[in-house]
C-alpha cells in the first residue's frame, strides 16, 4: 500500500491531469491515420496517447470520488476506482516513448490496462444494486436519483472512447490485417451480414433459456457495406435482438398462435445507414418508455446477483444493455430511437452515421 | 368604428382579462358533464364559458400584437408588422372578445340559447384563422430572405405558432362542445363531439380514403393502403380531430411513395397502418416505404416554416380544396392535436427506405388541457 507522502503526490496528479482539457478523435481521422501503420505513425500515436490517456482516466477516477447518495463508498465503486488510479500510475510513471521499441513496451502496458478493466461495467452494477438495496428499493428512490444516471451515461461513453483509443492502437499492429480491416474498423463492414450473426447469438441464448426462439427475418442489401466498428454494431444488434426475442417469447409462450417473426430492416441513406428491429411482443406503456434508458431498472424477474460468479449472459441481466447500446451509437455520432405501440410491440431504430467525421463526445 | 375613449377601454380589459388564470378542462370531465345535457348544466357551462373564453381569446390577442418582430420601432420592421395578416387575425379575436365581454350575464335558457347562438357566430369568424396566419408568415419568411439580415427569431414564431394554435384547438373544442350538446337526436353514444365509442380502425379507412381520393386526382393513381388492427376496438375520442391527423400522415405516406414509385417498374409498396389499443394509449402507427427522410432534416418537418411543395399554393388565390402538399402546417398542428388530449405525435425516419409516424392516443382520458 502506498505511503502517506507518495498517496497525497499521487492525489496531485489525478487532480492537476483530471482537468486538462480532453482531445476527441474522429473515426475517418482513426482510418486516415491508420491506413499507414508504420513504425513514425505508431510512434507518434503512441506519443498522443501517453498524454490523453491520463487525461481521461484522472476524470473518471476523480469522477468516481465524488458520487450522490454515498456511491462513492461502495466496495465495488472503490475497487473500480482503484483500477483507474493503477493505470493512471501505470501510464504516468512509463518513460517517455522516444523509439520503436519504446512503442511496444507502452503498447503492452496499455494491453495490461485493458484487460485490468475488463469487468468495470459489471462491477459498477453491483455497486448500483447494493446502493439500491441501501435505499430500500426502487420505491423508495430519493428525488435527484437521475444525477446517477447521468454520471453513468458519462463514465461509460468516456470508457467507450479510452477502450477504442486503446483497441484500434493494438489492432494496428496487426501484422496481417483482413483486407479493407484498419485496426477495429472495418471499411467494408456489411451491416446485414453482422445482423444475422447477433441475431443467431441472441436466439441462441433464447433458445437455452426458453427451450425455443422466435423467427427472425433480415430485410436489406447483402451487398451494401460502409466503414464501422463490427463488435460495436454486433453489441448494440445483440442487445437489442434479445429483448425483442424474449417480449417475444413471454408473450407467445403459453399461446397456440405462432410466434411472429421479428424483423430487421437495413436501410442505407447519404447521411446514416438506419437499422429496425421490430417486434411483436406487446409493447410497452408510453410512461415506461423512458426508464429502459435509464440504470436502476430491470425487468428481469431475478437480475443475477453480480456477487457469485457470472456463468455469461443472460436474456435479462442487470438492465444496462439498452442503455449501453444508446452510448455507442451515439459514440460515432449516431443515435438510437425506441418507440413502442402499448398491446403490439416495439420498434427499435438505430441510426449510424456514414460521414464519420463526428469527434468523439468527450464528457 | 370605435371612438378613441371606447377603443381605451376595451384595450384596458384585454389587458385585464388576459393575465387571468385559464381554467382546463379534462375529456372525461367534458364526456361526464355532457352526459346529462340537462338546462340546468347547459347554463352552468354557458355560465363558465362567459368567464373562461375571454380570458383565453384576450390571451392570444395580446400576443398577436407583441409578435417578435412587432417589437421594434424601426420604419423596416414596422412596415412588415402592418402588411402581416395577423393585424386581421388580431381584429377578430379582438371582436370575439368584445361579443363574450358584453353580451348580458346568462341567467336563464333563454339567455343560454342566446349566448350559444353568439359563440356560434364566433366559432365562424375565426374560421380561416390558421390559412390567415399562414399566410402572413409566407410574406414574413419572403421578406426576411430577401432582405438578407439574420433570419433571426424564426424559433420564436415558431414557439408562438405552437401555443397560438394549441390555444385555438381549446377555445373551439369548448364552443364545439357546448353547441353540439344542444344537438336534439345526438347519434348513441355520441355526447357533444366525443363519441364515446368510436372505432379508430374505421376512422383510419375513412381517412385513407380521402387521403387516395386526393392522391389520385393530382398523380393519377394512388399506393394500396393496409390497415391492420382489431375492427371491434373501440374507445372514446373526438372523431374530427383523429380524422384531421390520419388524414395529414396518410398524404404525406401517400405522397412520399408515389413521389418514389412513379417513374419505376417496382410493385409500389402499400402504406401499412397498425392499431394497437393498450391500458394507457391507443397508438396507430402509419408507416411507408416512401425513402425516408435524412436524419438531419427531420426536426424541420414540425417547424410553421417549412413546405417540400415545390409552388405552396399562393394562399392569396382561390382555394381549390385540399392538395397533397401545401403550406406544411399539417405535422405540426397534427401533433398540438395529438398533445391536446395528453397524446402525442413521434415521426421516425430511416433515410433510403421510409417513414413511420406514431400517434399516440390517451386512454385514460383525464389529462387536463394544455393551457399555453
Amino acid at each position: 500500500m502506498a505511503s502517506e507522502p507518495v498517496a497525497r503526490a499521487v492525489a496531485e496528479e489525478l487532480a492537476r491531469w483530471g482537468a486538462m482539457r480532453q482531445t476527441g478523435v474522429s473515426l475517418r481521422y482513426m482510418m486516415e491515420f491508420g491506413a499507414r501503420p508504420t513504425e513514425r505513425t505508431l510512434l507518434l500515436a503512441a506519443q498522443f496517447l501517453h498524454k490523453e490517456l491520463p487525461i481521461r482516466i484522472a476524470r473518471r477516477a476523480l469522477d468516481l470520488e465524488s458520487l450522490p447518495f454515498g456511491l462513492s463508498s461502495k466496495p465495488a465503486i472503490l475497487k473500480v476506482r482503484d483500477w483507474y488510479v493503477d493505470s493512471f500510475r501505470d501510464i504516468r510513471s512509463f518513460p517517455e516513448v522516444r523509439s520503436p521499441k519504446d512503442e511496444l513496451a507502452f503498447t503492452e502496458m496499455i494491453k495490461m490496462i485493458r484487460v485490468r478493466h475488463t469487468n468495470v461495467v459489471p462491477t459498477i452494477a453491483l455497486g448500483v444494486q447494493q446502493l439500491k438495496k441501501d435505499l430500500g428499493g426502487s420505491k423508495a428512490f430519493p428525488p435527484g436519483i437521475d444525477a446517477i444516471h447521468q454520471f453513468l451515461d458519462r463514465f461509460y461513453m468516456s470508457r467507450i472512447g479510452i477502450r477504442m483509443l486503446i483497441g484500434q492502437h493494438v489492432a494496428l499492429h496487426d501484422p496481417d490485417p483482413e483486407p479493407g480491416v484498419i485496426g477495429l474498423i472495418n471499411t467494408k463492414m456489411s451491416p446485414m451480414t453482422v445482423a444475422q450473426i447477433a441475431s443467431e447469438d441472441a436466439r441462441a441464448i433464447c433458445m437455452r433459456e426458453y427451450g425455443s426462439a422466435p423467427d427472425v427475418d433480415i430485410y436489406g442489401d447483402p451487398d451494401f457495406t460502409f466503414p464501422y466498428v463490427t463488435p460495436h454494431l454486433h453489441l448494440m444488434i445483440f442487445e437489442l435482438m434479445k429483448n425483442s426475442l424474449r417480449a417475444v417469447q413471454e408473450r407467445y409462450m403459453n399461446s397456440d398462435k405462432h410466434a411472429p417473426p421479428v424483423r430487421i430492416i437495413v436501410a442505407d441513406g447519404a447521411e446514416d445507414v438506419t437499422i429496425k428491429i421490430n417486434d411483436e411482443g406487446g409493447g410497452i406503456p408510453r410512461s415506461g418508455l423512458s426508464r429502459i434508458f435509464t440504470y436502476l431498472y430491470s425487468t428481469a424477474e431475478n437480475p443475477p446477483d453480480l456477487d457469485e460468479h457470472n456463468e455469461g449472459v443472460t436474456m435479462a441481466g442487470y438492465g444496462y444493455g439498452i442503455p449501453i447500446s444508446r452510448l455507442y451509437a451515439r459514440y460515432f455520432g449516431g443515435d438510437l430511437q425506441i418507440i413502442s405501440m402499448e398491446g403490439y410491440g416495439t420498434d427499435a431504430y438505430l441510426h449510424l452515421s456514414r460521414l464519420g467525421d463526428s469527434e468523439e463526445p468527450l464528457p | 368604428m370605435a371612438s378613441e375613449p371606447v377603443a381605451r377601454a376595451v384595450a384596458e380589459e384585454v389587458v385585464r382579462w388576459g393575465s387571468m388564470k385559464q381554467t382546463g378542462v379534462s375529456l372525461r370531465y367534458m364526456m361526464e358533464f355532457g352526459s346529462r345535457p340537462t338546462e340546468r348544466n347547459l347554463l352552468l357551462s354557458a355560465q363558465f364559458l362567459q368567464k373562461e373564453l375571454p380570458i383565453r381569446i384576450a390571451r392570444r390577442a395580446l400576443e398577436l400584437e407583441s409578435l417578435p418582430f412587432g417589437l421594434s420601432n424601426k420604419p423596416a420592421v414596422l412596415k412588415v408588422r402592418r402588411c402581416l395578416p395577423s393585424l386581421h387575425v388580431r381584429d377578430w379575436y379582438l371582436d370575439s372578445f368584445r361579443d363574450i365581454r358584453y353580451f348580458p350575464e346568462v341567467r336563464n335558457r333563454s339567455d343560454e340559447l342566446a349566448f350559444t347562438q353568439m359563440i356560434k357566430m364566433v366559432k365562424v369568424r375565426h374560421n380561416n384563422v390558421v390559412p390567415t396566419m399562414a399566410l402572413g408568415v409566407q410574406q414574413l419568411k419572403k421578406q426576411l430572405c430577401s432582405t438578407r439580415k439574420v433570419p433571426f427569431g424564426f424559433d420564436e414564431i415558431h414557439e408562438f405558432l405552437d401555443r397560438f394554435y394549441l390555444s385555438r384547438i381549446g377555445i373551439r373544442m369548448l364552443i364545439g362542445q357546448h353547441v353540439a350538446l344542444h344537438d336534439p337526436e345526438p347519434e348513441p353514444g355520441v355526447i357533444g363531439l366525443i363519441n364515446t365509442r368510436l372505432s379508430p380502425v374505421q376512422v383510419a379507412q375513412a381517412a385513407s380514403e380521402d387521403a387516395r381520393s386526393i392522391c389520385l386526382r393530382e398523380y393519377g393513381s394512388a399506393p394500396d393502403i393496409n390497415i391492420y388492427g382489431d375492427p371491434n376496438f373501440t374507445f372514446p375520442y373526438v372523431t374530427s380531430h383523429l380524422h384531421l391527423m390520419l388524414f395529414e400522415l396518410v398524404k404525406n405516406s401517400l405522397r412520399a411513395v408515389q413521389e418514389r414509385y412513379m417513374n419505376s417498374d417496382k410493385d409500389v409498396p402499400p402504406v401499412r397502418i397498425i392499431v394497437a389499443d393498450g391500458e394507457e394509449d391507443v397508438t396507430i402507427k402509419v408507416s411507408d416505404e416512401g425513402g425516408g427522410i435524412p436524419r438531419s432534416g427531420l426536426p424541420k418537418i414540425f417547424t410553421h416554416l417549412y413546405s417540400t411543395a415545390k409552388n405552396p399554393p399562393d394562399l392569396d388565390g382561390p382555394n381549390q380544396g385540399s392538395t397533397m402538399a401545401g403550406y406544411g402546417f399539417g405535422l405540426p398542428i397534427s401533433r398540438l392535436y395529438a398533445r391536446y388530449f395528453g397524446g402525442d405525435l413521434q415521426i421516425i425516419s430511416m433515410e433510403g427506405y421510409g417513414t413511420d409516424a406514431y400517434l399516440h392516443l390517451s386512454r385514460l382520458g383525464d389529462s387536463e388541457e394544455p393551457l399555453p
